[in-house]
């Protein structure tokens, strides 16, 4: 009893001890923020969202770990506080990167806030765009782009840059819920934010949009239901083939070059997708989606299909019968009009 | 034997159309199918090779199309009588004319259609060529168009209910007219000798009873 009753003190101890670090990085953090969360205290340049930057995996690590200058007399000591330099934890990205053809031309803080960034799987594909959009103006890259690739335009607004422009070699289709931005017939469509979702949830979370049953996984019939609803028609599903996981090399594959990189992997690679959506701190969610939901013939992903991978099987078969139908008089009156071809042979004689 | 006599059944402007059409149908179908299976067909050098050649075979046929539209409106303007079946077309032709292909041609009967340049298809012709190029053709056209660039229509893509119900309308009608060419080019060997029809759509002119039997005329 007494032995067991130590394994538990030990237990706790190691728990304790693991978590340690990063109970005082949150120590650290809140006393940081107490300040920098507040635009009032320290001006708009040095605030620092506090929900934004506590979801990120830099908060884990805390305030200290890059500003490690900073003493308990801060700012009062009037030191500028020391920054650790992106390569100090992120050898092998600065490598990569440091190979690349972007490397002269922007710097690790050009397109990431050290206070604000998230893994890709936590950020939409139209964010990432807009980080490239900084450098790379639209309709330059429509232009480059059209010279070569048919609806280019289409590509550009339904593709994040990274998925041809890095080596990554998983994709998923990430679904993003769009509306129309103004109250018109014809009004453009944007990523719908946190607060117009919450809106339309009606005060409910907002996964329940799609997720009607709330067990975190979104079948095949809640997609249609959502995109079906005609309380929903200003909203809806924008699909696009995203990265899992990115590199920094950021080049042009040879292989993207050829459309079947994408458009004919076929329908097995198109299995896997995820509803994503705008939390409150900026950060997207993932719910997963049933399994082949978007290869649904009609309303599963009603505006999102990729030529040649994203077919449905259901509406191959109605074409076949079509297609059979269309042999029916060949065959079957061919095969009447040999076995009669006497009756007509005689009568021309 | 009578001496053969020959009819101009059809003009120059029409048989241009009918063989650019078959032209595009033709690679717009074997296109589609690597387009739709990529995995599996590998036809053209590549993927995009297929695409841009389906696009311009589409491109073809629309084209076709207008010229047909315009010779049968405004030149010729005779569409209406060419297309259309008449009140005794759909009382008794169809009938009549399901009769014989069912039926009586096997018998070695004569066809009970005598085409004229004024009255060249039969009523069941009339009916399916009408079906064919007054809803099918515009429609597997203005789907396919609006497939060739979507994003300055997507507004269009959406109020038809997205690129999806889009896509699955032209696919389903194309193997509609797909499945129709198999059946047109079956029915085109029917004549008295299998090139019998087809040699008129080349040259223009059709040789009198070129579909007829003579002993059993009806």
């Amino acid at each position: 009893m007494r032995i067991l009753s130590k394994i538990k003190q030990i237990g706790l101890l190691m728990s304790l001890l693991t978590l340690l670090p990063f109970m005082v990085a949150a120590m650290e953090n809140s006393e940081c923020m107490d300040c920098h969360g507040d635009a009032d205290m320290v001006g708009k340049e040095l605030t620092i969202e506090p929900l934004t930057f506590d979801n990120t995996a830099h908060a884990e690590v805390g305030c200290h770990a890059c500003h490690a200058s900073i003493t308990d007399q801060h700012p009062d000591d009037g030191l500028a506080p020391s920054k650790a330099a992106c390569n100090e934890c992120h050898d092998e990205v600065n490598d990569e990167y440091g190979n690349s053809l972007h490397a002269g031309y922007a710097d690790c803080n050009d397109c990431h806030n050290p206070h604000q960034v998230r893994g890709p799987t936590a950020v939409s594909g139209q964010d990432m765009n807009l980080k490239c959009a900084i450098c790379h103006e639209r309709t330059e890259m429509l232009e480059t782009h059209g010279e070569w690739l048919p609806q280019a335009d289409l590509h550009i607004s339904n593709l994040p840059c990274v998925t041809c422009h890095s080596a990554s070699d998983e994709y998923v289709i990430s679904l993003y819920i769009i509306k129309r931005q103004s109250g018109t017939m014809f009004g453009k469509f944007d990523l719908a934010t946190y607060d117009e979702l919450h809106e339309f949830s009606g005060g409910k979370p907002i996964e329940r949009l799609v997720d009607t049953n709330a067990d975190g996984y979104i079948s095949l019939a809640e997609l249609r239901m959502f995109n079906l609803d005609p309380a929903k028609k200003q909203l809806r599903l924008q699909g696009m083939m995203t990265p899992e996981r990115l590199s920094h090399d950021f080049m042009t594959l040879d292989n993207r070059w050829d459309c079947s990189f994408c458009h004919a992997s076929g329908p097995g690679a198109m299995q896997v997708s995820y509803l994503s959506l705008a939390q409150g701190d900026g950060a997207f969610k993932r719910i997963a989606v049933e399994k082949g939901a978007v290869l649904d013939a009609l309303y599963g992903t009603p505006d999102f299909y990729m030529v040649g991978s994203t077919r449905s099987k259901a509406l191959n078969y109605v074409g076949l019968v079509i297609l059979a139908g269309g042999m029916v008089m060949p065959i079957g009156h061919g095969t009447l009009r040999f076995l009669t071809r006497k009756n007509r042979k005689n009568e021309e004689e | 034997m009578s001496p053969k006599t020959r009819i101009y059944l059809q003009p120059t402007p029409v048989r241009i159309w009918h063989w650019l059409n078959a032209l595009g149908i033709i690679t717009l179908c074997v296109t589609a199918v690597q387009i739709r299976f990529p995995e599996h067909v590998h036809m053209f050098a590549n993927y995009k090779t297929a695409i841009l050649l389906h696009n311009a075979a589409g491109l073809v046929v629309t084209f076709s199309f207008t010229l047909w539209f315009i010779y049968y409106a405004l030149v010729s303007r005779n569409m209406f009588k060419v297309y259309v079946p008449s009140k005794d077309d759909l009382q008794y032709g169809i009938l009549r004319q399901a009769k014989f292909y069912l039926l009586t041609y096997f018998l070695g009967w004569a066809n009970p259609h005598h085409p004229t340049p004024e009255n060249k298809f039969n009523p069941m012709q009339k009916s399916a060529y009408l079906a064919i190029m007054f809803l099918l053709v515009p429609l597997v056209s203005l789907t396919g168009l609006l497939l060739t660039n979507v994003s300055p229509m997507r507004d269009l893509v959406l109020l038809i209910g997205g690129l999806k119900i889009l896509i699955a309308i032209h696919f389903l009608l194309a193997c509609s007219l797909c499945a129709f060419l198999f059946t047109h080019v079956y029915l085109a060997t029917l004549g008295k000798t299998p090139m019998a029809y087809i040699k008129p759509m080349w040259t223009g002119w059709e040789e009198e009873g070129a579909e007829e039997h003579p002993h059993k005329a009806s």
